[in-house]
């Protein structure tokens, strides 16, 4: 195949695609990360998704020359970056603690990368200038980073990074540090930014709600490597795995065995049938089945039908604001976690018997031998685990 | 005490670390005496309140306390008094005379010593300054042992205050491979610094022994307050002895000597003695006793003032002057104790150099008493510009 | 009832009636001591009459020459230090495994658990002529060496003594530096040397003040060292005045001396300061950025 009969190479090349290839970073006898293959699109923004431990910073940092892969290359634009130092890579990073300089002026800090380039000095003033503003840090300008309040030096970091104009920029859990609605805040602006700039953006968070409202595609990261990579609805409707199900949202786990005919999970608690058989699962085989919050409805009444139902007394009612949280117990070691937006949310509270349902299109099955949302990770509290004593 | 004991005690003291020895009687630590304790020290003044109780020959305290040079008595005659005597002994000590009178003088009578042991010259001022028991002789039958030669000198004619511990005096030692000619005074000292043994020359870091050697080479009175004598001297000492100096040193017997770091060193006798006994080759040194002239310096037991257990003071004077013992000082500090047929008994014990610890009546004619003067602040001045000119 | 919370400035109290006791108060002594005058032969001090005389009598060409070899010893001893020990503070808190620096500054501390005193005095049985250095230089064909009671034994001890007081202020200014900024000033395209330049020594900076510090100002009253490797060529200052309160117990012309060294200590350090300041100025003008109305 040669290359340009694959529009991918040309893309690949393009001022701001990344490509990772099978690298591998270890430390001792621990792999950080694991023959890591990957391909980031000019203009994209791209999250590494995990728990902390699961290479997604080790990774980042690779791209930035900070650390150097054991195995594998590297490359930003498409060239070969491997022996190239952090200092001449066309990349900027903003940094989980922001990392200004304290003894410069917030100026001076985002004027620091241009004078290593020895732009002229109108040049530069003028650069600074439209960097503070594209960030409304224009009246900061004299300030030390030490008078700021940490959204401000948040955006001190972007402007200093960004002033740079770098073909990709690295964010290492910038947000991690902020409050909630700021954070909230800076998610939009980040995402406005970078469709403004079209500057490759590689962003790493632990937080899937980060993730999930800015990406163009997620990484899912587990053990050095990638569990699942797509764009914010696959993962989040169709989880490869329910490591990945478990880390992104949250979910109803039941445990149980195929049924017979192949046409669902059958746990003690409730018989579960997705829309489709199953496919690649014998009848008996041990499997987990998974049911979002938002798609498990409550009534009073008991619905018809066998599967896809179970009963229960309601134990706990939250308000989430546009939602109503139910839980609801189904026997001594499971509970249910119900979502309702509060407008059409049922009249319950605490003791009511109720019958749940939910769609069959809700229902997801995964190999139960996926032991990794119980072992190794924990994920978000779902509702099967949050009656486990 | 068996004269193998004497051999034993002198094989492990020639054993003992240079280091040691640097830090005894005498020792570096009268140069390392911090400024900062003397400075934080309060008014000199008479020590007021009621006087000490006096002795009378009573029942001995069960305590005392004893502020000395560094290293300066045998340990096991402390534990022989203790353990016949009863009184359990605390040691502390200083550097220098100056520094033991200032702790004395700003504790005001509080001080808790019972015994010191200043050098003569000091002992006026202590007196004036009424920090010195007066002596109950009565209680010091033992200073019979003493020798009168070391008895009434010019500080305390009567021995009223003060009896001989120790004395010595100054001269030097040069290096027979470096100066191969006989050095006998104080002239050929001048000479050899000057020549074989320019810039490898040391002299006492201490005023009064550097103006001393040109007033006992030239048979000027070492007291002397004569303005144009010390002038005279300091000229002489700035032109012709200060550019071949390399270092002032007042124990060359710790380190110099053995490591023979210089050629000629003025040194006091019985740190000289050490030295050579020190040093891998000793047959390579001459000792010379300051001729025509030198000094004799003597420090002496006295009781403080304000003692708080005399009677058990006295009865250590007492003690400590028992010829029984006087081996043991001798071996131990290696300068004259001042006791009556002492040579015989160190010779009998089978000490060494003793020619570097006891002098003829004729050498001891030639010794001169030292005395703190008007002349004090401008020997203090010519040091300082002697030290300044061969440090340039 | 009143609220009897005690003011915040309470927790300092202990330290400053400390600073009070032990240093002010000492140095306000010495301070009135040196207008006064020694009274006659056993006296050392009065102040019934009060005069600037003292410091006339500081005033000498004696004292002149001896406070400018010490300068001279401290200056010197103090850039070598510095030297020295900067690389090291460096090493140790930015290139060497973390593991191993908790024991590398037990390491430098190492000669802090001898006596000073023992300490100098081990150097000089190491320089004598017939001592190990010139022993072991000797075994292995180089010509025997002599440098004790030189300006170098006087530097190289000094060194010694002095180098942990430097590198421990400078370890900790450049540990507190922190690798996240030095990998931000790499980020943005500076390589290591403008990396430090820029970075990890103006931050650094004040550690480094606190090192030259704690070396040049004991190194101006300390004699030990100087005297004991150095013999006459290490003559100092220090000494002068330890003989005006000791063998002289002329204790206001001793008062006045240090007096006079510890404003000359200060004034020398402010002119060392000012300098470094004057000469930082360029690199710190081509630097500074106001943005003032541009672009807006």
């Amino acid at each position: 195949m040669s290359r340009s009969a694959d529009p991918r190479a040309d893309i690949a090349t393009e001022r701001g695609a990344v490509t990772l290839q099978a690298v591998t970073k270890r430390y001792g006898d621990q792999t950080a990360v694991d023959a890591l293959s990957l391909d980031i699109q000019p203009g994209e923004f791209l999250s590494l998704l995990g728990p902390s431990g699961c290479g997604k910073t080790t990774t980042l940092r690779m791209i930035a020359g900070f650390e150097h892969p054991d195995e594998g290359d590297i490359q930003i634009s498409g060239r070969s970056v491997l022996g190239t130092p952090a200092y001449r890579r066309d990349v900027n990073t903003v940094f989980q603690a922001y990392a200004l300089f304290p003894h410069l002026t917030v100026a001076e800090n985002v004027a620091y990368g241009l004078q290593q380039k020895r732009v002229p000095k109108l040049e530069l003033r003028e650069r600074v200038a439209a960097a503070l503003e594209m960030v409304q840090m224009r009246g900061f300008a004299d300030r030390k980073p030490t008078q700021l309040s940490g959204g401000q030096q948040q955006r001190v970091a972007l402007a200093r990074a960004l002033v740079n104009r770098p073909a990709v920029l690295l964010l290492d859990e910038p947000l991690g540090a902020l409050d909630r609605q700021l954070r909230e805040e800076m998610q939009l602006e980040l995402k406005l930014l970078q469709a403004q700039l079209g500057i490759t953006f590689v962003f790493v968070t632990h937080d899937q709600d980060e993730a999930l409202s800015m990406s163009d595609r997620i990484a899912v990261m587990r053990d050095g490597r990638i569990e699942q990579l797509a764009d914010a609805d696959t993962i989040y409707a169709r989880p490869a795995s329910a490591y990945v199900a478990a880390f992104v949202g949250q979910q109803n786990f039941f445990d149980g065995v195929v049924a017979p005919d192949g046409a669902g999970v059958d746990s003690p608690r409730a018989q579960l049938r997705p829309a489709t058989p199953l496919s690649g699962f014998a009848a008996g085989d041990a499997a987990r089945a998974a049911v979002r919050p938002e798609f498990v409805e409550l009534s009073a009444d008991r619905p018809s039908g066998n599967v896809n139902i179970a009963s229960g007394d309601v134990i706990g009612v939250s308000h989430l604001g546009e939602m109503l949280q139910f839980l609801v117990q189904l026997d001594e070691q499971t509970a249910v976690l119900s979502r309702r937006p509060t407008p059409d949310a049922p009249a319950l509270s605490v003791g009511d018997r109720v019958w749940a349902t939910w769609r069959p299109d809700a229902v997801q099955v995964f190999p139960a031998g996926d032991a990794a949302a119980r072992s190794g990770y924990v994920p978000p509290p779902t509702a099967a685990q949050i009656s486990d004593p | 005490m068996a004269a193998n004991d004497d051999v034993r005690i002198l094989a492990s003291r020639a054993a003992a670390p240079i280091v040691r020895r640097e830090l005894s009687r005498r020792g570096f630590l009268a140069v390392a005496g911090g400024v900062g304790t003397t400075m934080l020290l309060a008014a000199c003044t008479t020590p007021g309140g009621d006087p000490a109780p006096a002795a009378t020959g009573g029942t001995l305290e069960n305590a005392l306390s004893i502020y000395t040079w560094g290293d300066y008595d045998a340990p096991e005659v402390l534990e022989a008094f203790t353990s016949e005597k009863g009184p359990r002994i605390t040691l502390d000590s200083y550097g220098s005379n100056e520094e033991m009178i200032a702790k004395l003088v700003a504790a005001k009578g509080t001080s808790g010593y019972d015994i010191i042991v200043p050098t003569g010259v000091f002992i006026p001022q202590l007196i004036e300054n009424g920090l010195l028991y007066k002596l109950n002789r009565d209680l010091i039958p033992n200073i019979e042992h003493v020798d009168e030669a070391y008895l009434g000198r010019v500080w305390d004619p009567n021995n009223e205050y003060s009896i001989c511990k120790a004395w010595g005096t100054t001269g030097f030692v040069y290096d027979k491979t470096v100066i191969q000619r006989e050095l006998k005074t104080w002239d050929d000292f001048f000479d050899a610094a000057k020549n074989e043994a320019s810039g490898k020359t040391s002299v006492l870091d201490d005023p009064v022994e550097i103006t001393g050697i040109y007033y006992w080479a030239n048979g000027i009175d070492w007291d002397t307050t004569d303005p144009a004598e010390i002038d005279a001297a300091e000229k002489f000492l700035l032109e012709e002895l200060a550019p071949h100096i390399s270092a002032f040193d007042s124990y060359p017997g710790g380190a110099a000597i053995p490591q023979a770091t210089h050629a000629l060193m003025q040194v006091w006798n019985g740190d000289a003695r050490l030295g050579i006994m020190n040093s891998p080759d000793p047959d390579r040194w001459q000792w010379v006793l300051g001729s025509p002239a030198t000094e004799l310096w003597m420090d002496n037991w006295a009781i403080s003032a304000s003692a708080p257990h005399p009677e058990a003071a006295h009865a250590f004077l007492n003690f400590v002057l028992d010829p029984e013992y006087a081996v043991a000082q001798i071996d131990y500090i290696g300068y004259h104790t001042g006791a009556k047929g002492i040579e015989q008994m160190a010779e009998e014990a089978g000490l060494g150099m003793l020619d570097m610890v006891f002098f003829t009546p004729e050498q001891l004619a030639t010794m001169q008493d030292g005395e703190i003067n008007e002349a004090q602040e401008r020997n203090v001045e010519i040091w300082n510009k002697l030290k300044a000119a061969a440090g340039a | 009832m009143r609220n009897l919370r005690l003011p915040g400035f309470a927790l300092a109290i202990p330290a400053w009636v400390w600073l009070a006791v032990f240093f002010i108060a000492p140095v306000g002594v010495v301070f009135w001591y040196s207008f006064g005058y020694k009274p006659g032969l056993f006296g050392t001090h009065a102040n019934d009459k009060l005069s600037l005389d003292r410091y006339l009598e500081v005033l000498t060409p004696t004292f002149f020459d001896t406070f400018v070899a010490t300068m001279w010893i401290a200056l010197a001893g103090t850039a070598l230090c510095l030297v020295i020990g900067g690389p090291v503070a460096y090493w140790m808190a930015v290139k060497s495994p973390p593991a191993w620096r908790g024991l590398l500054l037990a390491l430098v501390l190492v000669p802090f658990w001898t006596n000073f005193l023992v300490r100098t005095i081990g150097w000089q049985v190491i320089l004598a002529p017939e001592g190990w250095a010139s022993q072991a230089a000797q075994a292995i064909g180089l010509p025997a060496f002599d440098i004790l009671y030189t300006r170098a034994a006087v530097l190289l001890g000094v060194v010694y003594n002095y180098l942990p007081l430097m590198i421990l202020p400078l370890y900790v200014a450049f540990d507190r530096v922190g690798e996240p900024l030095r990998e931000a000033s790499r980020d943005l395209g500076a390589n290591r040397l403008r990396t430090f330049w820029r970075v990890t020594l103006p931050l650094a900076r004040p550690g480094i003040i606190v090192g030259v510090l704690l070396v040049y100002i004991p190194l101006m009253g300390d004699y030990i060292t100087a005297t004991v490797l150095g013999g006459a060529k290490g003559n100092m200052v220090g000494q002068m005045v330890a003989a005006q309160f000791q063998t002289a117990q002329n204790w206001a012309l001793g008062s006045a001396m240090a007096v006079t060294l510890i404003l000359v200590i200060v004034l020398s350090a402010g002119v060392v300061g000012a300098l470094l300041w004057l000469v930082s100025w360029p690199m710190r003008r081509a630097n500074r950025l106001v943005l003032g109305e541009v672009g807006s």
